[in-house]
């Protein structure tokens, strides 16, 4: 049995999470981590050392950028991603894991408002959430963001 | 029921060994060294073109949806299986070729639908034959969503364990391995 609750710290909610077994959890990168483990997905953690830290440091830039982000910081929020995401296919390299899923979650709201024009700037960005909104069992009750088809055949082949 | 599938052992087909180990978990193949690729589906009726061979072993296997799930995308599928063999493979300038993939790789992980396809295998298995391909990768920048989409699938199981296993004997692109 486990029951998720929330607490006030400051002006902030925090999520509790409370079992039979062992001490209240608290806060959504930990709890998160926590049902990954007992979910028995380990690898959604990272597999080696390297990739386990790349995995922290996108939990970590979801809870400290993207979360509570200004209006100005949208911007380069998006530019940051859109760089970093240009020779990947996941945050943390080639294989998924629960960094994708928090970000989803996390940048949904700035995505769903997306102009077109501004979709198509960071392509990069717009790739990987289509590509994660479409993996199995990830976006739930979120609506989709619509985005273009591949432009490959309005060009006339030869 | 099993099948039998022959490669030239002097220029490995890779496409077809990558779709043979992919469906290996619900189709009985089994792959055998010799001089030319081949499948033998039965006395009577076996394949020798690689598009015919990547094609009958996906069929095989629909739930595993390497044909895309719908009409739509199995006629994706079709297109870039046509690509990989007539523009990658072929005599025409594979700049062209990478331009217009690259373009298609912009908003898309995999090339058709959102999971591996006979489209991925195909197009990837041409490339990593191609010398011409191999020599562009070391220019940092080249085609850039076709070099992310390229080392991704590499780095799957699948496509380790093949290139492992068969790209230390593969010769340089050729047009055509038929005489």
């Amino acid at each position: 049995m486990m029951a998720l609750r929330e607490l006030t710290q400051g002006d902030k909610k925090v999520p509790v999470l409370h079992s039979n077994n062992g001490p209240a959890l608290v806060g959504l990168v930990t709890i998160a981590a926590h049902l990954a483990q007992e979910a028995k997905r380990p690898e959604l953690l990272g597999g080696s050392a390297e990739h386990k830290a790349l995995v922290q440091q996108w939990l970590e830039y979801r809870l400290t950028k993207v979360d509570g982000c200004h209006k100005d910081d949208i911007k380069t929020i998006l530019k940051d991603l859109n760089s970093y995401l240009e020779d990947k296919v996941y945050l943390a390299g080639n294989q998924f894991t629960l960094a994708d899923t928090l970000m989803y979650y996390g940048i949904h709201h700035i995505i769903v408002d997306l102009a077109i024009q501004e979709k198509e700037k960071h392509m990069n960005v717009t790739r990987w959430f289509d590509h994660v909104q479409h993996y199995t069992g990830v976006r739930h009750h979120l609506p989709p963001v619509v985005v273009l088809r591949n432009r490959v055949y309005t060009s006339g082949h030869h | 029921m099993a099948l039998n599938l022959t490669i030239n052992s002097s220029n490995p087909p890779l496409g077809a060994l990558l779709t043979a180990e992919h469906v290996k978990g619900s189709v009985n193949v089994s792959v055998e060294e010799g001089k030319d690729n081949k499948l033998c589906v039965s006395q009577s009726v076996q394949f020798s073109d690689l598009n015919s061979i990547t094609r009958y072993l996906a069929r095989l296997a629909p739930s595993l949806g390497l044909y895309g799930s719908n009409m739509l995308e199995q006629t994706e599928v079709d297109h870039w299986l046509e690509f990989s063999a007539q523009r990658v493979c072929g005599q025409s300038g594979l700049a062209a070729a990478l331009g217009e993939l690259d373009k298609a790789l912009e908003l898309r992980t995999f090339l058709v639908g959102h999971s591996l396809t006979l489209a991925d295998i195909c197009v990837w298995a041409a490339l990593k034959g191609s010398s011409e391909w191999q020599s562009m990768q070391t220019q940092a920048g080249a085609f850039s969503h076709v070099a992310r989409w390229f080392a991704f699938l590499g780095s799957q199981v699948p496509f380790t364990a093949v290139g492992h296993k068969y790209t230390n004997s593969k010769a340089p692109s050729r047009n055509s391995n038929s005489e």
